[in-house]
C-alpha cells in the first residue's frame, strides 16, 4: 500500500517536472500578442486608406503608433529557440538574426514615421507612405513566418 | 568611294534600328516577366542566389524538384535557345530536345500566353546577367522521374493553346483573366489537385487543403460569401496585391508574400484592377480551407 503511494507520488512529480520542462517559452505569447495588436491597428487604418472611413490623423497616430511600439517589443521577444507547435517563427529567424532584426528595425521605422506624419495631421504624406508599411511586413513574414 | 561612307551611314542606321526595337522588347519583357513571376523557383533567393541561375529547391509530393539555372548562359543556361525554342518550352511543355517538362514547370498556365508575349520575355531574359552555376538534378523517385510518362500526364491534364478571349465578357475582365490565367499562373496553388497531380477543374481556385503534399493550406479566393473571399471590397483586393495586406490587418508571408513581392505589386493600376474583376466574377465556390476570412 505504501509502496504504491510512493510510486504514485513520484509519478505525479515527474508529471509536474516534465510539465514544467516542456511549458512554451513566454516570449511566444508575449510576441503573438503583439503580432495581434499590430493586425488590429493596421486594420483599423486601411479603411481609411481605402475610403471607407474619414481620415481622422489622432486616431491614425494612436494606430500608428500601436504598430511601432509592439514591433519594438515583439522584436525582444525571439529569444533563441522560442519555437512551438502553435509558434509560426521559422528557424530561419535565429540563423539569420542579424537579417531579421534587420527587417524588423525596418518596419519599426516605417510605423515611427506613419505615426509622426499623423501626428501632424499630414494625411497625403501619411497614404503615400502607408504601403511601405505593407512591404515592411511581407518583407519579414516572407522569410520568416510559417505560412 | 562616296558609296561607301553612305553604306556604312546605312548599316549603322539599321544596327541602331534592330538595337532599339530588341531594347523595346526587353522592356515589354521585364513587365511580362514580373507577372508571370519566373524569379519565385528559378532564384534561390533564400541562399541570396543570382537571379534565374536557378537551385531552388520546389517540394512535392513526388519529390524535390530544383529550379533550373535559365539565364542566357549558353551551356548552364538557355543561351542557344531560339524563340521558337522558349516558345515551344512554354507552350508545348517540351525541351528543345524534345522531352517532356514535368508540371511543376506551369507550361500548364504559360501555354496561354501570346507569342509576342513570349518573344519579349525571352528579350528581357536574355538580357540579365549569365550565370555558369549548373542545373541541379531533381531528386525524384520512380516512376515519376520518368519524363515520357509526362506524355500520359499531358493527354489528361494538358491543353495546348493560347487564351481566348470571352466575347461575353468585358474587355476589362478577359485582360484580368489573362493575367490571372497565363501570366500570374495562380491555379497552380489555388486550386486543389488530384492524385496524379492535375488541377482539379470543378474546384478552380477553391483552395488547397494540402498543398504540394506539405502540409500548407492555401486560401479559397472564389468570392464565396463565407468559405472564400466573397465579402471583400475591390479594395481589400487591391491591398493585398499591392502590399500583400489582407483585411484583417495581416500580411502574408511565404510563397504569396513573395509572389506580391516579385509580381503582383509590379502590375499597373489597371492591371491589378482587371485582375480583381476577374476574380470577382469567378464561381463561388463553397470549400472551406482556414476559418473563413
Amino acid at each position: 500500500m505504501r509502496s504504491k503511494l510512493r510510486l504514485a507520488a513520484i509519478a505525479l512529480g515527474l508529471t509536474f517536472a516534465a510539465t514544467g520542462a516542456f511549458a512554451q517559452a513566454p516570449e511566444i505569447a508575449k510576441r503573438q500578442a503583439d503580432m495581434k495588436a499590430i493586425g488590429g491597428a493596421v486594420g483599423q487604418i486601411a479603411p481609411v486608406i481605402r475610403n471607407e472611413r474619414p481620415w481622422d490623423g489622432a486616431a491614425v497616430a494612436q494606430q500608428a503608433r500601436t504598430v511601432a511600439t509592439s514591433l519594438t517589443d515583439a522584436k525582444a521577444q525571439f529569444p533563441a529557440g522560442s519555437t512551438a507547435d502553435n509558434s509560426r517563427a521559422l528557424p530561419a529567424i535565429w540563423e539569420k538574426k542579424a537579417e531579421f532584426d534587420g527587417a524588423m528595425d525596418r518596419a519599426i521605422g516605417v510605423a515611427t514615421n506613419l505615426a509622426q506624419l499623423a501626428s501632424a495631421n499630414n494625411e497625403a504624406g501619411f497614404r503615400a507612405a502607408f504601403p511601405q508599411l505593407g512591404q515592411a511586413c511581407g518583407a519579414c513574414h516572407t522569410p520568416f513566418r510559417r505560412p | 568611294m562616296t558609296r561607301t561612307p553612305i553604306f556604312a551611314a546605312f548599316a549603322a542606321f539599321f544596327v541602331f534600328a534592330a538595337g532599339a526595337a530588341f531594347a523595346q522588347d526587353a522592356k515589354r519583357g521585364e513587365y511580362i516577366f514580373a507577372a508571370s513571376g519566373c524569379a519565385g523557383c528559378h532564384t534561390d533567393t533564400a541562399n541570396k542566389g543570382q537571379l534565374l541561375a536557378g537551385g531552388r529547391a520546389l517540394k512535392t509530393p513526388f519529390g524535390n524538384f530544383y529550379g533550373p539555372n535559365i539565364t542566357a548562359h549558353p551551356d548552364a543556361g538557355i543561351g542557344k535557345w531560339s524563340d521558337a525554342d522558349f516558345i515551344t518550352a512554354l507552350r508545348q511543355g517540351r525541351r528543345p530536345d524534345g522531352a517532356h517538362y514535368f508540371p511543376v514547370f506551369p507550361y500548364t498556365s504559360f501555354t496561354k500566353m501570346t507569342d509576342a508575349d513570349m518573344r519579349d520575355l525571352k528579350a528581357y531574359i536574355f538580357s540579365l546577367p549569365v550565370s555558369a552555376q549548373a542545373s541541379k538534378p531533381h531528386d525524384i523517385g520512380f516512376p515519376f522521374n520518368q519524363r515520357f510518362l509526362q506524355f500520359g500526364w499531358k493527354l489528361l491534364y494538358f491543353k495546348a493553346g493560347e487564351f481566348k478571349p470571352d466575347p461575353a465578357k468585358s474587355a476589362e475582365v478577359n485582360r484580368g483573366a489573362y493575367l490571372t490565367q497565363a501570366m500570374g499562373h495562380c491555379a497552380e496553388c489555388h486550386t486543389p489537385r488530384n492524385q496524379l497531380g492535375g488541377l482539379r477543374t470543378d474546384m478552380m481556385y477553391a483552395g488547397d487543403l494540402n498543398h504540394a503534399g506539405q502540409g500548407t493550406k492555401v486560401p479559397n479566393i472564389t468570392p464565396h460569401p463565407t468559405t472564400g473571399i466573397g465579402s471583400w471590397t475591390p479594395g481589400v483586393y487591391d491591398d493585398l496585391l499591392s502590399m500583400g495586406m489582407t483585411q484583417d490587418g495581416d500580411s502574408v508571408g511565404g510563397d504569396m508574400g513573395e509572389v506580391v513581392a516579385n509580381s503582383t505589386s509590379k502590375l499597373t493600376q489597371p492591371d491589378r484592377a482587371a485582375m480583381i474583376a476577374y476574380l470577382r466574377q469567378l464561381p463561388p465556390i463553397d470549400h472551406r480551407v482556414r476559418g473563413g476570412n
